[in-house]
């Protein structure tokens, strides 16, 4: 797919699993961007434009949570799907995220078929 | 009526230490290593081994809310170096960081996989981002007595010790 993908994640190892797996679903970008918090994610988004978003929750410095609501406030990545990827699968949590913004919802650990599942519609719509 | 309220909001002791919680913290350790890693994991028969070797990693995630406590992730290095390995899809990986982030992310899911599975804490305990420490000169401090599961796993040759801390909110 042409495009920039931006996988924010305070695991480094997490940034190359969900792109190794993306990559497995056949979802693959000319650019990858890695941010390490909320705010090195903002920051890219300042700068670029991105096409999807891969975004942990529980996060240092900046939640994944308070990331989606400054998305919002400063409208960047108008229209951009952002799926969150997270170990916290509780349903206030999955609410919270859907009410900030988020479209789809990934809980860790994930397999190939959650990826195609919740991932690859949101690319096609 | 002070009891009653805590009984409905808390995760008390029996209950910490029920069998089906061990199953749960099982199950959630099988699918981390199959989903996440690809390796196939199994609870190690007794005698449980002696960690050994130096330079052991352990990784801390804090529970708080419906249940206080924490969850402990500990391997040596040659069980990290396994894991950051699979995690990369096969890149052999040595370096500190990356072996300190692998642990610290596997306690993050088993800590998370295994709450999300009891209906009292999944939407009511919140777990805090791993700390990951290196070496066995330490020692965990609740503010309160606590009970714990302690669990051993091998994988291709490697342990893994799994440690389920809950304050006891009723006692002491």
């Amino acid at each position: 797919m042409k495009g920039t993908i931006l996988v924010v994640d305070d695991s480094a190892m997490m940034r190359k699993i969900v792109l190794r797996t993306l990559k497995m679903a056949e979802v693959e970008f000319d650019q990858v961007l890695e941010a390490g918090d909320g705010v090195e994610a903002l920051t890219l988004l300042r700068a670029h434009t991105v096409n999807l978003i891969m975004c942990d929750i529980n996060m240092p410095n900046m939640s994944g949570l308070e990331l989606l609501l400054q998305i919002k406030e400063e409208k960047l990545a108008a229209g951009v799907p952002i799926v969150m990827v997270t170990t916290e699968g509780s349903e206030p949590q999955v609410r919270q995220a859907i009410l900030a913004g988020a479209k789809g919802y990934i809980r860790k650990p994930f397999t190939l078929d959650h990826i195609k599942n919740n991932v690859k519609p949101l690319l096609v719509a | 009526m002070a009891n009653a309220a805590l009984a409905s909001t808390t995760f008390l002791s029996e209950e910490f230490l029920a069998q089906r919680n061990i199953d749960l913290a099982d199950e959630t350790v099988f699918e981390v290593f199959a989903s996440m890693l690809g390796l196939e994991v199994a609870v190690a028969p007794p005698p449980v081994p002696e960690i050994g070797e130096g330079d052991e990693r352990t990784a801390i995630v804090g529970y708080s809310g419906a249940m206080r406590g924490c969850c402990e992730v500990q391997m040596n290095h040659s069980a990290a170096a396994a894991v950051a390995t699979a995690m990369l899809g096969g890149v052999p990986t040595d370096d500190s960081d990356s072996l300190n982030d692998a642990v610290g992310e596997i306690a993050n899911m088993i800590a998370g996989g295994w709450k999300d599975r009891i209906p009292s804490l999944s939407s009511h305990c919140n777990i805090s981002p791993p700390t990951v420490i290196t070496g066995r000169a330490y020692k965990v401090h609740m503010s309160r007595p606590s009970v714990k599961i302690i669990r051993c796993y091998h994988f291709g040759g490697n342990h893994l010790f799994l440690t389920l801390r809950r304050e006891d909110v009723t006692g002491g």
